[in-house]
């Protein structure tokens, strides 16, 4: 079942991440933007212990399912946080950072109570489907904040470039995440395309954020309102 | 105050508009799970989706025995 394509886009993951992470340190960006290596970090050994239980385990057993929806639920958690860091960045002239703290924590304890509500009615499926439908509900809930972030940016006018590059490449991500679901709806017959395009979307943005750490400086701009607007 | 009372809006406004965009979604989905996939590696079956791999048994309610149906009483 789990072919070459599978351990190779893996293992391309697993090394874009680690590379993420030596790209901020070479460029000595690892401490501004450290929401957003931890998140790399936690991915690559989220990466490597599944391939760990994996091989210990098998692809079709109980252990593999669970700590794979555990550690994608962790993960998520990371992200969600990683993406509010992005908010405290871009709102840092504002004076904000303390109410982007806080409407983090309520977003995280709305959509963990939003889940909860959701799994309740099966009791007995309440360790399993829990984290399950939260990483899910977490997912939609950084999916809405990725675009209301680039709102922000726009409206703001946000010219710094790696922070735009990093935005923008987040909601790429979500975006590739949400039509891939859409065409495996529209397209039930190519179910094995669209169950095999999600590990190679994985790659793509430790690859955008290796590239924007390494080419693009912390003191590049540029003006993305420009981008949006149509000359007329 | 008022700066609060916003941080509060914007947290249900995006938390609605979210749960809202996940319901239309999964409603008109073929019932798999839509995530981040994070750290890569295959996605396994949910758990309890016949996790056991076993034939799925049929409903109680659903002519289990496989003996013929009897009439309703109140017929």
């Amino acid at each position: 079942m789990l072919g070459l394509y599978t351990y190779c886009t893996w293992l391309a993951c697993s090394v874009l991440e680690a590379g993420v992470v030596v790209c901020a340190l070479k460029r000595g960006a690892f401490r501004r933007y450290l929401p957003l290596n931890l998140w790399m970090i936690l991915e690559l050994l989220s990466g490597v212990s599944r391939f760990y239980v994996l091989h210990s385990f098998g692809f079709e057993s109980r252990e593999y399912a669970y700590f794979y929806y555990y550690s994608e639920a962790l993960t998520t958690i990371g992200l969600y946080f990683a993406l509010s860091s992005l908010y405290a960045h871009v709102l840092e002239e504002l004076k904000v950072e303390s109410y982007v703290r806080m409407a983090a924590v309520l977003l995280l304890a709305g959509t963990a109570i939003f889940s909860y509500l959701i799994v309740r009615q099966s009791a007995h499926l309440m360790s399993t489907r829990f984290v399950v439908e939260m990483s899910q509900n977490l997912y939609f809930v950084g999916l809405v904040l990725t675009y209301v972030l680039w709102g922000a940016i726009l409206k703001l006018r946000e010219t710094r470039t790696r922070l735009i590059q990093f935005v923008l490449s987040l909601g790429v991500l979500f975006s590739l995440f949400a039509a891939n679901y859409a065409m495996r709806n529209l397209y039930p017959d190519l179910r094995w395309l669209w169950g095999s395009l999600p590990q190679l979307f994985d790659c793509f943005l430790p690859l955008a954020w290796c590239y924007t750490f390494l080419r693009i400086p912390e003191e590049a701009r540029i003006t993305p309102a420009r981008l949006a607007v149509a000359p007329r | 105050m008022s700066r609060k009372l916003t941080v509060v809006l914007f947290t249900m406004l995006v938390l609605v508009g979210a749960m809202s965009l996940k319901t239309v979604v999964v409603t008109h989905g073929d019932g798999s799970v839509i995530m981040a996939n994070g750290g890569g590696g295959p996605v396994p079956p949910t758990p309890w989706s016949n996790g056991g791999g076993g034939p799925v048994p049929p409903t109680p309610w659903s002519n289990g025995g496989g003996g013929p149906v009897p009439p309703t009483p109140w017929k």
